[in-house]
């Protein structure tokens, strides 16, 4: 039986930046911009999609008097990160 | 990327990896710290090494300078971490581990003084009593405590980082400390250099070359 893969992690960049955050405690803004090459706006944007949907915290600072945006995977974006390549390795196994 | 792109499941999976590969690529230590105490230690050893040969003596303990160096680590330190765009699950165990090291070495040097001055005296009264000086010289076993300090911090880094200078380097470190102990006090000294250029100053240079050539391929991706 084939699940849904979900559909907020079943999007490039939003998929892109919740496996870099799974490997880490936490990244700056700027680390995940250059790493995924994708544009400031695109990336704030996916990023509000992942923080509304519980999956990543978004923590907003100053750092020497400039803004500074800090994002961590939450203990539910790990579960659903999990459940998706869990989810994904059943297709790749038993393609349909 | 774009941001909506819907992925079939080999691109996913191949996205997946790539990112996390991605991320653990970036994380580079700058390695001038390493390179800095590799230098400070092999430095007070040789020139404690000289002293010990040629007989003379400073005027100040060259071992000071390692109190010295504490001041450009702290700021090394801080800059590192200002600097540092992710922060890996690693990271706080390892500068505990570091830290504890410090501390470690700082009693060690208490208890080596208090060892010293009560084995003075004993001596002294043994010469007296016998006429004959002390066979057993403690001054020969310095060096390998403080090598079996320095290859524990050195190998767990080395091993958690999967840096096989380091993992090699604290090796080294254990291995001299072995034959330290069946060494005269000018080899222990020699061993000791050996093992602070292996264990930090080598991998030090090899993390400083990498952290380059990472800061240059960011910058060649980001034009």
């Amino acid at each position: 039986m084939f699940k849904d893969l979900d559909p907020i992690l079943h999007s490039q960049l939003r998929l892109a930046v919740m496996s870099l955050l799974i490997s880490v405690k936490e990244a700056e803004f700027t680390f995940l911009k250059e790493q995924t090459n994708a544009t400031a706006g695109n990336l704030s944007v996916q990023i509000q999609k992942l923080k509304e949907a519980g999956y990543i915290e978004v923590i907003k600072q100053f750092k020497d008097n400039y803004p500074q945006t800090i994002c961590r995977i939450t203990p539910a974006g790990i579960t659903a990160f999990e459940e998706y390549v869990k989810n994904l390795q059943t297709y790749l196994t038993n393609p349909k | 990327m774009e941001q909506e792109k819907k992925l079939t499941e080999q691109e996913s999976l191949h996205l997946i990896t790539m990112m996390i590969n991605k991320a653990k690529e970036s994380y580079h230590d700058t390695g001038i710290g390493a390179i800095m105490w590799g230098a400070v230690i092999a430095i007070c050893s040789l020139v404690r090494l000289s002293e010990v040969h040629f007989g003379y003596k400073l005027p100040f303990d060259i071992y000071l300078l390692t109190l010295v160096a504490i001041i450009p680590q702290i700021l090394i330190s801080i800059r590192e971490k200002k600097e540092r765009k992710v922060k890996s699950y690693d990271d706080p165990y390892l500068d505990y581990i570091w830290l504890g090291f410090g501390i470690a070495i700082f009693l060690l040097i208490i208890i080596i003084n208090n060892i010293f001055g009560e084995w003075g005296s004993w001596a002294n009264e043994f010469k007296n009593i016998t006429g004959k000086p002390a066979s057993f010289r403690f001054s020969e076993y310095v060096a390998p405590l403080f090598l079996m300090l320095y290859g524990l911090p050195t190998f767990i880094t080395g091993a958690a980082c999967k840096f096989k200078p380091m993992l090699w380097g604290g090796i080294f470190c254990w291995i001299c400390c072995i034959i330290a102990v069946y060494t005269p006090i000018k080899i222990d000294l020699v061993l000791t250099a050996v093992s602070a250029i292996l264990a930090w100053l080598v991998p030090g240079v090899i993390m400083e070359k990498e952290y380059r050539s990472y800061k240059k391929e960011q910058a060649k991706l980001n034009v």
